[in-house]
């Protein structure tokens, strides 16, 4: 118990050191390396909601970052909407469709749910690479999304934005950490741990499950949005099952079912995708190899190096 | 009618490239993502044998046969490991062997692209039904038919089979009667690997042989594994049929909707009979 | 003038009042010319982004690996052939000081990688995506391209079918913004000119089986095949038409259908497919003959139109670059946008103002056998198609 609570709170240290850092150096590396860190983390805490806290693989998150990303940059550009409201649209965006998603894919279960997920996922980036162009910009995607505009900040100075970006992260990180700690996030840990005997216990499976999809959806969009925002540009690329991959490595990687785990994750697929490149032209391939030992000596990731194996009832 | 020769060719190269998938997932629960990569790999090898030796006949046997060694290489150094875990484990292991065989391939063969001429016996085409159909594709026909009857065989069939088969359904209890499991296991990810190349070999005359070419035909194999039922050999076959089928009509008729229409039918069958369109109760062949 | 000298002193302005210092301090001369080349180094494209790596590091070699008296200094990274990355890697370049970003390969992460260009005020550019957004009017003020449009290779195609004697084309079109329209126009053009449009297909990005719609080719009466595919795809139509010996009755053509990677990659049945060629060894003037001659010492064979294109702009930008003798940006954009190349390895390219997309020559040709040293499969210029009537004006 105590080596967890140490783990933890080291696990945090380390997260809080890297997200005060750029704001002390200037080097724009860093900036631009931790802004991405933080968007992909906001997207993995709501993508481990649904994988690591409630047990179910879903290969179509990709469907919903995406969403979110297009739902900012249309009423931003198109709509003259504002930013901050744009990006409560993406929040519902993203939380719309994966009830939608979820309409479909919690019929199923298990490897199925896995696969349908991916399916769907898939035939909306077929639509907006193709069919749906017109609204979309095809697959050459829509460029000039805009920064916030806000108290009279320049947020086209990335040093402004990433304070917003850090902002908005705290906020989703402290939801979740909430959302985890309350009845809601025991019941999905009931759930993931036996379905059956949870639902004897009284508890509504299906709409448990329903919901925790819908917030991992609003967190997607958000992520998707802030991305958007930060490279100027949105393309189905964001929707594509790659990108669901993506988000499950790091998640893995970093730890499932842990809070801070998937953040560490993040910032090693990140980093190391930095890093590697300069060295070599094969550093995807490296990368590969690192997954394949990780995955193999570590049990649960980053997280298990630091806090150890979790037990199955009281994770945070 | 012109239209059923060529949907039947674009079924059993279809068969040809999923058989491979469906197999590992039947028989050992694992998705194996690396799948497209071992296709790949399978067409780049071919390339070279028949680079080497002038022979597409030598490529076509022995590409695959190297490949299976890789295969086996995988399961024995990596997936073994994990095997007692979470599948899911297995999943992201063979997620990374994409990236290693990838950037492998890269480094072995650069970058250009790759050419396998078509046979010298398969160059002219044929006439039937007023059209001129390629003979090759009419090779592919009759291979596709035959590799799909030697796999039914090998596991419906043969004492090799019901081992495998054994072996998948009750690893304990055929441990105990004898069977040397984790030979059966890495057997049949050989066996899968060898049937990834083998596809990759005969795609190698219709198509580029070029770095990008697994993740083209991923998403294919899994829509056939998932609608054939994953590890129904027999199920594979015949949505290899329907795919196949609904495509060439889709060309016919309406090009532009020929990418929804199988998403429709994959998404269909994964809410209405996620255990497949032609599945029968058991996982066999 | 007046219009363009305010908003650089409100875009200064702004710049100096929300910039930290440290970023002012960089504005000063930087210890080298950093270029920053975005480009596809893995997958189907991997091979392009090479070859381009050649030719502009040829570029930067022949005139001394200096400009503007500082060294010249490139980092090359890998988009993936998609824009997230390629924004990404931009960013983290454009971070230690860029004058002037290279690439990509696909239009996406081009398009992507211009609207950073826009953002961030340095200077873009394109030689090699064929997108006809990217050179929209009064566009992105800082993105340039040097190479072909696919709007002028289409037009190219008009005109060969009219030169050839085609009178029914049946096309296939990859199922792509660009392509679409790219189609669309030389479908109303060559109606015009009295060419009956036979049919045409849509396939989806990546196809890998055109059986099929070859199989509804051959059996029309077209005695054309237009391809509106880009690389991969084009090769894997050509190679499959071949199968059903189409190119006996009729002729296969595209706007960039085969090049000598192409062919190769093709086969025998790559022979007399006509095809937009965007730059080409053989071409014959003194730029050329002294950049081959250099290409092969350095890397052994011959240069392909990626390599090309790659050089030419990038010697074309140094050039003008270095002849304004400054390091501010705005001094080069207004030259660039206005300088005209006559030492071009495809002769005499001349930048428009307007949309920044460089006038030039379109080449066509057709894939013919070679004999060494040339390779197995090499293009034959057949037409040189001039500027003018190629272009309509601003």
């Amino acid at each position: 118990m105590t080596r967890r609570i140490i783990g933890q709170a080291l696990m945090g240290i380390i997260i809080a050191v890297m997200i005060i850092v750029p704001f002390f150096v200037q080097d724009e590396q860093w900036v631009n390396l931790v802004s991405l860190i933080l968007i992909w983390a906001l997207f993995a805490i709501g993508f481990d909601l649904v994988f690591g806290v409630t047990g179910m693989l879903s290969f179509g998150h990709a469907a919903l970052f995406g969403a979110g990303g297009y739902a900012l940059t249309i009423l931003t550009l198109s709509y003259g909407v504002g930013f901050i409201p744009g990006l409560f649209a993406a929040a519902i965006v993203g939380a719309v469709l994966a009830y939608l998603m979820g309409l479909f894919a919690l019929r199923v279960s298990g490897l199925f749910f896995a696969l349908l997920t991916l399916a769907l996922a898939q035939m909306m980036y077929i639509l907006a690479s193709n069919k749906l162009r017109a609204i979309t910009g095809g697959l050459d995607g829509i460029p000039g999304v805009p920064r916030p505009d806000l108290f009279g900040i320049n947020f086209y100075d990335n040093h402004n934005y990433y304070g917003f970006i850090v902002a908005v992260f705290l906020i989703g990180l402290a939801l979740m950490a909430l959302l985890r700690g309350s009845p809601f996030g025991r019941a999905l840990r009931a759930v993931q741990a036996n379905d059956v005997r949870a639902a004897q216990l009284g508890y509504n499976v299906h709409s448990l499950r329903q919901s925790a999809f819908i917030v991992s959806g609003a967190y997607a969009g958000v992520a998707g949005a802030l991305l958007a925002s930060l490279i100027f540009y949105i393309s189905p690329q964001m929707l594509h099952w790659s990108t669901s991959g993506d988000v499950l490595i790091m998640t893995v990687l970093g730890g499932k079912g842990t809070l801070l785990g998937p953040i560490l994750g993040v910032a090693l697929f990140e980093l190391l995708k930095e890093e590697l490149s300069q060295i070599t032209q094969y550093w995807y391939g490296i990368l590969g190899l690192v997954f394949i030992f990780a995955t193999i000596f570590l049990r649960n990731g980053i997280a298990e190096m630091f806090q150890g194996d979790q037990d199955e009832g009281d994770m945070q | 009618m012109s239209i059923i020769v060529i949907g039947l060719s674009l079924s059993f190269l279809l068969f040809l490239l999923a058989a491979g998938l469906t197999l590992i997932f039947g028989m050992l629960g694992v998705i194996n993502f690396a799948h497209g990569a071992l296709y790949m790999l399978g067409a780049f090898v071919g390339y070279q044998i028949v680079h080497m030796t002038g022979s597409f006949w030598l490529g076509l046997l022995f590409a695959p046969l190297i490949v299976a060694c890789v295969g086996a290489l995988i399961e024995i150094l990596a997936l073994k490991q994990v095997y007692d875990r979470d599948h899911i484990f297995q999943l992201l292991l063979t997620f990374g062997f994409i990236l290693v065989i990838d950037d492998a391939t890269k480094m072995i063969w650069g970058f250009d692209y790759k050419q396998v001429p078509t046979p010298e016996i398969f160059m002219a085409p044929i006439s039937m039904f007023g059209s001129q159909i390629p003979s090759y594709r009419l090779f592919v026909i009759g291979f596709g038919a035959a590799v799909s009857l030697a796999l039914f065989l090998l596991l419906d069939r043969s004492k090799w089979g019901m081992i495998i088969r054994a072996a998948s359904s009750d690893p304990e209890m055929a441990q105990t009667l004898g069977v040397n499991v984790n030979r059966v296991r890495t057997g049949v990810f050989a066996l899968g690997a060898y049937l990834a190349a083998l596809g990759g070999v005969v795609s190698a005359p219709l198509v580029p042989i070029e770095l990008g070419m697994g993740f083209s035909v991923i998403i294919d194999c899994f829509v056939v594994v998932i609608i054939g039922g994953l590890g129904n050999i027999r199920g594979a076959i015949l949505a290899s049929l329907l795919l196949g089928m609904t495509r060439a009509a889709g060309y016919t008729y309406a090009t532009e909707w020929v990418e929804l229409l199988t998403f429709a039918l994959l998404i269909g069958t994964l809410m209405f009979r996620p255990a497949g369109l032609f599945s029968t109760k058991g996982r066999s062949a | 003038m007046k219009r363009r000298n305010f908003l650089r002193s409100a875009g200064a302005l702004t710049l100096a009042s929300t910039l930290p210092a440290p970023m002012v301090l960089r504005a000063a001369t930087p210890e080298d010319y950093h270029i920053a080349g975005i480009l596809s180094f893995s997958g189907a494209y991997g091979l392009i982004g090479n070859d381009m790596r050649k030719g502009a590091e040829l570029a930067v070699a022949m005139r001394g690996g200096e400009l503007l008296g500082k060294k010249v200094r490139f980092s090359w990274e890998d988009d993936e052939t998609k824009p997230q990355p390629a924004v990404q890697k931009a960013s983290r370049l454009l971070a230690e000081g860029t004058q002037l970003m290279f690439g990509a390969v696909s239009s996406a992460s081009t398009l992507a990688l211009q609207s950073l260009s826009t953002q961030r005020k340095v200077p873009h550019l394109v030689t090699i995506s064929a997108d006809d957004s990217i050179t929209k009017m009064d566009g992105a003020r800082y993105s340039f391209r040097t190479s072909n449009t696919l709007a002028m290779e289409m037009n190219m195609c008009v005109e060969f079918v009219k030169k050839r004697g085609i009178k029914r084309v049946y096309a296939v079109t990859a199922d792509y913004q660009a392509t679409r329209s790219a189609f669309d126009d030389f479908a109303a053009k060559a109606k015009a000119a009295g060419v009956e449009i036979v049919g045409n297909d849509f396939a989806p990005l990546g196809n890998r089986d055109f059986s099929v719609i070859i199989d509804k080719m051959a059996r029309s009466d077209a005695d054309g095949i237009l391809v509106v595919a880009t690389g991969n795809d084009g090769v894997t139509f050509c190679k499959q038409a071949g199968q059903v010996g189409m190119g006996l009755n009729k002729v296969l053509f595209g706007p960039v259908l085969q090049d000598e990677i192409f062919a190769a990659a093709t086969g025998e049945a790559a022979l007399g497919v006509n095809s937009g060629v965007r730059y080409h060894f053989s071409l014959d003037n003194p730029a050329n003959a002294e950049f081959v001659t250099a290409y092969r010492d350095a890397n052994g064979d011959y240069p392909s139109a990626f390599a090309g294109e790659a050089f030419d702009g990038l010697r074309w930008w140094m050039d003008v670059i270095e002849a304004t003798d400054s390091w501010d940006v705005e001094t080069w954009v207004d030259a660039f946008e206005t300088s005209v190349y006559e030492n071009s390895v495809e002769g005499r390219k001349e930048m428009r103002a307007c949309d920044h997309q460089a006038k030039q020559v379109g080449l066509w040709g057709e894939v013919v056998k070679g004999e060494a040293p040339l390779p197995d499969l090499t293009m034959k210029i057949t037409e040189e198609f001039s500027a003018n009537s190629l272009f309509s004006d601003c």
